[in-house]
């Protein structure tokens, strides 16, 4: 053997060498050992850490369409111009060697220095890049700002991403562009699907907004990446509700980078999956009308209309004014924008239908007719004499029927306080809260909207944290529960819920926003039907609900009814109005004006709830509006039956 | 009575005249140089054809050192000795000039780099000057002749300067001085006296404050002195600013240590195949070494573990081979020069994959046979060439 020979035979010097050799031999193998098999992971790590990039690409957002698959938010595609800085590399040298170099030797005299070669090579590739970019601007016929420091910042911290000079491009430059991009290498164009809402403000309350999601952004899983492009994620809305589904999967694409940090390759680790789309109860046609009847009251509005189907609890509309235009949260807010979006008072990005709760005022003694007629404390036929007033006490409480006599149909429609508080009072606190309990004020109605406001309804606790207050429960409260002002608040969509309860006959549904989700590609996630849910059942008797429907009924037909505005020829409606006053002690500070209603009577098919803050009444300002809504919804079933629309088939 | 066996037909053929594991191991690692060339070129064809070139020559030259005998050459030791003196002397004064040494003729075509043939001429003389009597050898005198035979080279290599081609010069001659017969003791005298002086160089380079370093090494080797032991660049006291500025110094120099170190790693058990790396192809191996001083990174790289022991396993049948040769040699000449060509072989083979993984400083000698480059690549082949002309010239059995 070669080696053994060697090492055992001959000469004595000639052995120690061999010996030193194999040792040699021996520690070098074993130290590649050491590197390659036992750290070789760790120097993996570390050569992909210094040349691999996660990029995160975000994935197209999904749709979200009306019950009619008209879309109320999409995508456009928006093409920015974006300069590859790895094929401006060459521009670069250029630069550097043919005028930052001959002008620095022509001044000095000499060659750089090192610290000096640094500093005029980055002149150089800024200079590179203000050429570039003037090229491109005189290409697209636009003025683009060159920002030096955004380049240079880009440049230390994104080199092996494409750096975005022009946004937005329309099509006119987009054409401009592509008939001359042979002469401006580095340049492309980057086609983005960017988030759009056709209609404007239409709906924006129940779709929210967007904000930008790839700054700032605190989610942990997403700290792996160094990386990411433009992404957004819903902030307000169904956007915000639905953003996990609308958002998809974002892809991950690997940037392999060169030791300068200039891009060299790039694999696509995990594709993108396209966000699902999302397919909504509301028909733009009623959400249109509701907006506009509403606009139609004062310009700057404050009020919410909600329109629910009574039989499966579907929100054909969910309107909320003033609105806001929802497309200006995708671009940076203009100062005068911001200042109205941010107005205290007009608070326009607040859902009014879902986030205002209100004193319900006269439409609660919808509540207190069933309540009395179940407990017999009211007797539809006896007749009643009331002086104009109520005298609790020594207080006395206002009331806008005029002094006669009544009977609970008289009483309803002319809204009588003192007839209500009489029967209130007979009825006694826990009747009328038992009642209110079983229409589930002050739980949420379920709604896929975050943030519900729950309305407020005293419970139990309430009822002793009073009486630990040794302000208890007294004949006061009962007086104020029973025309629907004190300790008690509602949303428009509870009050919605609660008339549809009335119309079809005791059920208590949970309004559906959302029909639907769909892939939106062949092979995506699969789709996804929600059903309509019951909430719960009234348990009420039909006789009662057919009475107090009767009344409702009465309050929009009958000559001096306080509802009458609402009235349509052809179209029976059944309706209550309601003025909730708003005191600070004696002082009067506001008026919320409401009007709920459902129709045709006398199957119902619809709840419509109008609440308007500021209004002068109820009949006068809000009830008006329901007439509108009534009228778009006659149309629409018009067109319907002519065929106009697809009904949704997921 | 005695009976004389009569020689058995076939038990008793022509004696073998060619070291076969020799060619083996040098046919292989030409094969494997020439497609690491070409990878670690990231494809460059005429690089890797020149790198053939260079196999030819050297193959050429390496059949002459075969043929020509080796006592015959030995006479002309001398003459080329001084010769490569000349040369030495020469580059320092009109070499062409790259990264700050003088190291190179330029020759039109190629460069021709004679501190690589010093090394064989250094081999040749002191094989030629250690073969007197050994009696002679126990003198001071000669031992300091011999110690001048090696310290003007050496001193004139240093001054091109080229710290990793000198110091390859003092393995090679301790080796044959050992092999030669200088008695032990007399080496070990220097050998202690060689690592006190390096010991003084190495604490003087890393510890003394400026000012106070009274051997004056170039700063890019104090540099890497200080990158090997890992200390920290900034001198004691320094500004913020100052420290600031050392420790980017020091992510640069020691760049491509860490750099090779990790293409090393990352090749793991079996690599990730030929012309497959990364460090090299993304311009983390720095892009002028690649192919010649940092190509065994791209080879552990690309052929892992298993590539890299395959590769020592070549090495090593050569230099067994060489001391084969030695052992076998007919007289002390031959076994000196094999001993010699062994000893250099090593050295560099040994400092080169050790800089590789951060075992040695760097220090920018080539891999035998693998590197690209003409004269490493000739002299390493008349080197091996000597070898069997020693091999073929022994002694009969």
């Amino acid at each position: 053997m070669l080696f053994v020979d060697q090492l055992r035979d001959g000469h004595r010097p000639l052995r120690v060498i061999g010996a030193l050799v194999a040792t040699g031999l021996f520690v070098l193998a074993a130290g590649l050992w050491r590197v390659q098999v036992l750290a070789g992971s760790r120097y993996v790590a570390s050569e992909k850490s210094q040349s691999i990039r996660l990029v995160r690409v975000p994935a197209v957002r999904g749709k979200i369409l009306d019950r009619n698959r008209q879309p109320l938010a999409e995508n456009r595609p928006s093409y920015d111009l974006n300069v590859y800085l790895d094929e401006l590399r060459p521009s670069f040298v250029w630069h550097y060697t043919n005028l930052v170099l001959p002008d620095f030797r022509a001044v000095h005299g000499r060659r750089p220095n090192t610290a000096e070669r640094t500093a005029l090579q980055q002149s150089a590739r800024l200079l590179a890049y203000s050429n570039l970019v003037q090229r491109a601007a005189a290409v697209i016929g636009t003025e683009l700002p060159i920002e030096p420091d955004r380049f240079l910042r880009h440049y230390r911290q994104n080199l092996a991403l494409p750096l975005p000079v022009a946004r937005n491009l329309s099509p006119a430059q987009v054409a401009r562009f592509q008939e001359r991009s042979l002469q401006l290498p580095a340049l492309d164009l980057e086609i983005e699907a960017l988030r759009f809402y056709p209609h404007g403000a239409a709906a924006a309350h129940a779709l929210g907004h967007l904000q930008r999601a790839d700054e700032a952004d605190n989610d942990p899983d997403d700290l792996l990446f160094r990386y990411r492009l433009r992404d957004w994620r819903g902030a307000a809305g169904l956007e915000a509700a639905q953003d996990a589904l609308l958002r998809g999967r974002a892809g991950v694409k690997a940037l392999r980078v060169d030791s300068m940090g200039y891009r060299h390759e790039e694999t696509l680790l995990q594709p993108v999956e396209s966000g699902a789309q999302v397919v909504l109860a509301l028909d733009l046609a009623v959400q249109a009308a509701a907006e506009k009847a509403l606009a139609r009251v004062a310009p700057d509005v404050r009020g919410a209309a909600v329109v629910l189907d009574v039989q499966n609890g579907d929100v054909l509309a969910l309107a909320s004014r003033p609105a806001f235009d929802p497309n200006v949260f995708l671009a940076p807010i203009p100062p005068d924008v911001w200042s109205r979006l941010s107005d205290e008072r007009l608070s326009p990005q607040l859902n009014r239908a879902v986030h205002g709760a209100y004193p319900p005022g006269s439409i609660f003694k919808i509540l207190v007719a069933l309540a009395g007629l179940e407990a017999g404390v009211i007797d539809p036929g006896a007749v009643h004499a009331y002086e104009g007033f109520y005298k609790l006490g020594r207080q006395i409480i206002d009331d806008t029927a005029p002094p006669g006599d009544y009977d609970f149909k008289r009483a309803f429609k002319r809204s009588s306080n003192a007839y209500f508080i009489d029967h209130g009072l007979r009825l006694g606190p826990e009747a009328i809260l038992a009642m209110g309990r079983r229409f589930r004020l002050g739980e949420r109605t379920g709604i896929e909207l975050g943030g519900e406001n729950p309305g407020f309804f005293p419970d139990e606790e309430f009822l002793r944290s009073l009486r630990s207050r040794r302000t208890p429960w007294n004949d006061g409260a009962t007086a104020n529960l029973a025309i629907g002002q004190g300790y008690l608040t509602m949303t428009p969509l509870q009050a919605a819920v609660m008339t549809a309860a009335i119309a079809n006959g005791g059920r208590l549904l949970r309004p559906r926003l959302v029909l639907g989700l769909e892939p939106s590609e062949a092979g995506g996630t699969a789709g996804q039907v929600f059903e309509p849910v019951v909430e719960g059942d009234l348990g009420a008797r039909p006789r009662d609900l057919q009475l107090v429907r009767d009344a409702m009924l009465a309050d929009v037909e009958e000559p001096e009814s306080s509802g009458r505005e609402a009235f349509i020829p052809g179209f029976r409606i059944g309706g209550k109005t309601g003025t909730a006053e708003i005191k600070r002690g004696r002082q009067l500070e506001d008026k919320i004006t409401w009007f709920v209603s459902f129709g045709p009577y006398p199957e119902p098919r619809w709840a419509v709830v109008v609440v308007i803050e500021s209004g002068s009444s109820g009949g006068r300002t809000s009830a008006p509006v329901a007439r509108q809504i009534f009228l778009a919804l006659q149309q629409r079933e018009a067109g319907l039956a002519a065929g106009r629309f697809a009904a949704f088939q997921p | 009575m005695t009976t004389v066996a009569a020689p058995i037909p076939g038990l008793n053929p022509r004696p073998q005249v060619i070291l076969w594991p020799l060619w083996v191991a040098v046919i292989l690692l030409q094969v494997c140089g020439a497609l690491f060339v070409f990878s670690s070129t990231l494809g460059d064809t005429t690089t890797a054809l020149k790198q053939l070139v260079w196999y030819g020559v050297g193959l050429a030259a390496m059949l002459a050192a075969v043929f020509l005998d080796y006592r015959v050459l030995a006479r002309w030791a001398f003459a080329i000795y001084w010769a490569t003196i000349a040369l030495l002397v020469l580059v320092i004064l009109v070499g062409v000039e790259r990264n700050g040494a003088r190291r190179w003729f330029d020759l039109g075509p190629f460069s021709l780099q004679p501190s690589e043939f010093a090394k064989l001429a250094v081999i040749l003389a002191l094989a030629q000057f250690l073969s007197r009597p050994v009696e002679e050898l126990r003198l001071r005198a000669t031992l300091l002749r011999c110690l001048g035979l090696v310290g003007l080279p050496f001193a004139l290599v240093l001054a091109e300067p080229d710290l990793g081609s000198a110091i390859v010069l003092v393995p090679t001659a301790f080796a044959m001085m050992f092999v030669g017969g200088v008695p032990p003791r007399l080496l070990g005298m220097i050998t202690g006296a060689g690592l006190l002086l390096g010991t003084l160089v190495t604490v003087d380079a890393l510890f003394a404050p400026e000012g106070w370093r009274f051997i004056k090494l170039k700063e890019y080797q104090r540099h890497r002195l200080l990158v090997y032991f890992g200390k920290d660049f900034a001198p004691e006291g320094a500004t913020p600013e100052q420290r600031r500025y050392y420790r980017e110094l020091q992510r640069q120099k020691s760049w491509n240590v860490e750099q090779a170190l990790i293409s090393v790693g990352s090749g793991g058990l079996t690599g990730k195949g030929w012309r497959q790396g990364t460090q090299n192809a993304l311009g983390y191996l720095p892009r002028l070494g690649a192919h010649n001083d940092f190509i065994f990174s791209v080879i552990a790289e690309e052929t892992g573990f298993v590539g890299s022991v395959a590769v020592l396993g070549l090495y090593s049948l050569l230099l067994f081979s060489g001391l084969k040769a030695a052992g076998q040699a007919k007289d002390r000449l031959g076994r000196l020069l094999a001993t010699g060509v062994v000893a250099l072989l090593f050295s560099h083979i040994f400092i080169n994959i050790g800089m590789n993984l951060g075992l040695m400083p760097v220090t920018g000698i080539p891999l035998p046979l693998l590197s690209y480059g003409g004269s490493s690549v000739v002299c390493s082949l008349v080197a091996v060439g000597l070898v069997q002309n020693v091999y073929l010239h022994r002694r009969p059995h």
